[in-house]
């Protein structure tokens, strides 16, 4: 187990650079989540801490060990990826072990370590199956059954779930939580989902552009955006982001109200139409017209009928909004 | 005793209505449509002249008039008797194996130096497939000129190193070995492309996971891309071995078969032996020995390789 840190590490390709100055320490056992946009350079760092790029500058540590110029296989890491990258023409056993054979590991030693990543992955019915006859759950076990049996310091997921769909994702992500508590090793994954990084992550790091916008833990940065980006990217159905002098804060260019925040009344208030109303059972995401900001997400408890057409009053929670300046810096002082 | 019961008949439809569906949901229209061009030209041009050949092979007939004089198997004797023959499919043999064991692994080996798509991979891959463009005739009539002990690049050498000049296709030992190596370098590029369009499509992050693993390049290359292009090389090989079997426009400019016969195929031997010489009817059965040999390699490669549904 070891700590990550990245020390002004930069990236280009040709003339494009992709990451200009990076600096982040992930901590030692944390799971830590990166995560952004398509063409963040999310991906490109985690290949960066893998040894699958190298960076232009800057210097990249595992431990202690500086590791910048060394070999993925040198580094003491393991990588899922998105595909899985499982071989199709060898059993799941072989894919497990595929890394211990080629490096000569003794053959009890390998069947020690096999059978503890099958126990561990509930794949010892399947270890004869080619990947094809399995399932994509199934598959994505092979795949860091893979990582398990290299005993690595450094797990590393890229994307690993975007295949799988929605019912298995949610299962995936809590066995994942729970390999994570059991190994309890350092985990850094990689996605663009946010509800993936709220629901895993100890740490979260949400890039844009090749850039740290913030480091925090999920409730940090869903409590205490830095800056309107991560304001709107953390958060499902995502933050309303009202101009300041709509909502009679001329001082701040930008204010954050998260759905939940939003109050409905009977009394004062602005008036509002309900737009389109997505009733998800626990909750009503209704999506509101105003004459003051053109549309205001709500979220309100799920027994709250509400259809296309209603017409209600809406004011924003004081203590809950968040005001951000014109470079879309979060601005220190709550409003009074 | 073990009450076994018969499993249950399938539930087909008659012919009479299998015919009905198939006529009015338009694919019997497309069949009668799109068939008749193709079979008609299949049949004029591939399966008459097959069945021709096959009924002259039975005659000794010189290709003026009707075949008359009727021989049975006597051509086939003959060339079963033949030395030449014999020495035809001994070096048709040699160049499948040639084609197989130097060949296909030399395409193999430059593939997997230029598969990636970069600028200089991209000439190399031109340069090493300019033989492959080049017609037979032209290649073997510039191998020509480069072996000739006189005026060629074997007389340069020759001079270079002081040593007596030598004339490689005029000797009956190396005759065929520098056939051989005109073969490999004409068709390798023709491989090496198929190997290429492989390569580029094994996902990359295959070949990264095995590196995270600790996998070095030849491992790489050994259980990660050659299992990942089995059916292509697959596909090399059958083309390897029936263009062995087919092998003649290099070898008339080169060596026209010889010296004493000594660089003969079954092709060269064919027209050597059947039709320069007007025996049509021996070139004929020669004819037949090769179609049953290309066809019992298109069946083995066929039970073989599509058996999993892999080409």
């Amino acid at each position: 187990m070891a700590e990550v840190r990245l020390e002004n590490v930069t990236k280009s390709f040709g003339t494009l650079t992709v990451i200009p100055d990076l600096s982040l320490t992930v901590p030692d056992k944390s799971f830590t989540v990166l995560v952004g946009p398509s063409g963040c350079g999310k991906s490109t760092l985690l290949r960066l801490i893998a040894g699958l790029e190298r960076p232009s500058s800057g210097r990249v540590r595992i431990g202690e060990e500086d590791v910048t110029g060394k070999e993925p296989s040198k580094r003491g890491i393991s990588m899922v990826f998105q595909s899985y990258a499982l071989y199709p023409h060898m059993s799941v056993a072989r894919n497990i072990d595929f890394g211990l054979r080629i490096s000569g590991t003794p053959h009890e030693e390998r069947e020690r370590r096999l059978a503890e990543a099958a126990r561990i992955l509930a794949l010892e019915d399947y270890l004869d199956r080619k990947p094809a006859e399995l399932s994509g759950g199934q598959r994505q076990r092979v795949a860091i059954g893979r990582s398990i049996v290299r005993n690595p310091k450094v797990f590393l997921f890229d994307e690993p779930l975007s295949n799988l769909d929605a019912a298995l994702r949610t299962q995936m992500r809590i066995e994942l939580a729970e390999l994570h508590q059991s190994i309890d090793s350092t985990m850094i994954y990689v996605t663009h989902d946010q509800v993936e990084a709220m629901t895993l992550a100890d740490q979260i790091v949400v890039m844009n552009k090749g850039r740290i916008e913030q480091i925090g833990s999920p409730m940090d940065l869903y409590d205490t955006p830095a800056s309107v980006f991560v304001a709107g990217f953390i958060g499902s159905p995502k933050m309303n982001l009202l101009p300041g002098r709509a909502v009679g804060q001329p001082q701040a260019q930008t204010v954050g109200i998260r759905p939940e925040d939003v109050r409905v009344s009977e009394g004062e208030g602005w008036d509002a139409t309900a737009r389109v109303v997505e009733t998800l059972g626990s909750d009503t995401i209704a999506h509101l017209r105003l004459a003051e900001v053109d549309d205001l997400t709500v979220r309100l408890p799920g027994h709250m009928r509400l259809k296309e057409g209603d017409r209600l009053k809406v004011s924003l929670d004081p203590d809950r909004q968040h005001r951000f300046d014109a470079e879309g810096r979060r601005m220190a002082t709550a409003p009074a | 005793m073990t009450d076994t019961t018969m499993p249950p008949p399938e539930d087909r439809p008659a012919w009479g209505e299998r015919f009905r569906r198939v006529a009015t949901n338009g694919r019997l229209t497309a069949v009668l449509i799109l068939l008749p061009p193709a079979l008609i030209l299949f049949t004029l041009f591939v399966i008459l002249p097959l069945g021709e050949s096959g009924w002259y092979a039975f005659y000794d007939w010189n290709g003026y008039g009707t075949p008359e004089d009727f021989v049975g198997l006597r051509n086939f004797e003959q060339m079963a008797g033949h030395s030449v023959f014999a020495t035809a499919v001994g070096n048709t043999v040699k160049i499948i194996v040639v084609s197989l064991l130097v060949q296909m692994p030399l395409a193999l080996f430059l593939a997997l130096l230029v598969y990636r798509k970069t600028p200089t991979n991209a000439a190399f891959r031109l340069i090493f497939f300019v033989p492959y463009i080049m017609a037979e005739v032209a290649a073997g009539l510039i191998w020509s000129f480069v072996f000739d002990g006189n005026y060629g690049v074997t007389a340069s050498i020759a001079t270079t190193l002081g040593i007596e000049r030598f004339f490689v296709l005029a000797d009956r030992d190396l005759a065929f070995y520098a056939v051989m190596t005109v073969i490999v370098w004409k068709y390798f590029g023709f491989h090496m492309m198929i190997y290429i369009a492989a390569l580029q499509g094994v996902p990359e992050d295959h070949i990264e996971a095995a590196r995270i693993e600790g996998a070095s390049r030849p491992q790489i290359v050994r259980h990660v891309q050659i299992p990942h292009i089995r059916p292509a090389i697959a596909v090399s090989a059958f083309f390897a071995i029936i263009g062995a079997l087919q092998v003649f426009d290099l070898i008339i400019p080169l060596t026209n078969g010889g010296p004493s016969n000594q660089t003969q195929t079954i092709v060269t031997y064919l027209y050597e032996f059947g039709l320069t010489r007007l025996r049509i009817g021996f070139g004929s059965a020669v004819g037949v020995v090769l179609f049953v040999a290309a066809v019992l390699v298109a069946v083995f490669y066929q039970r073989i390789f599509m058996r999993k549904g892999t080409p």
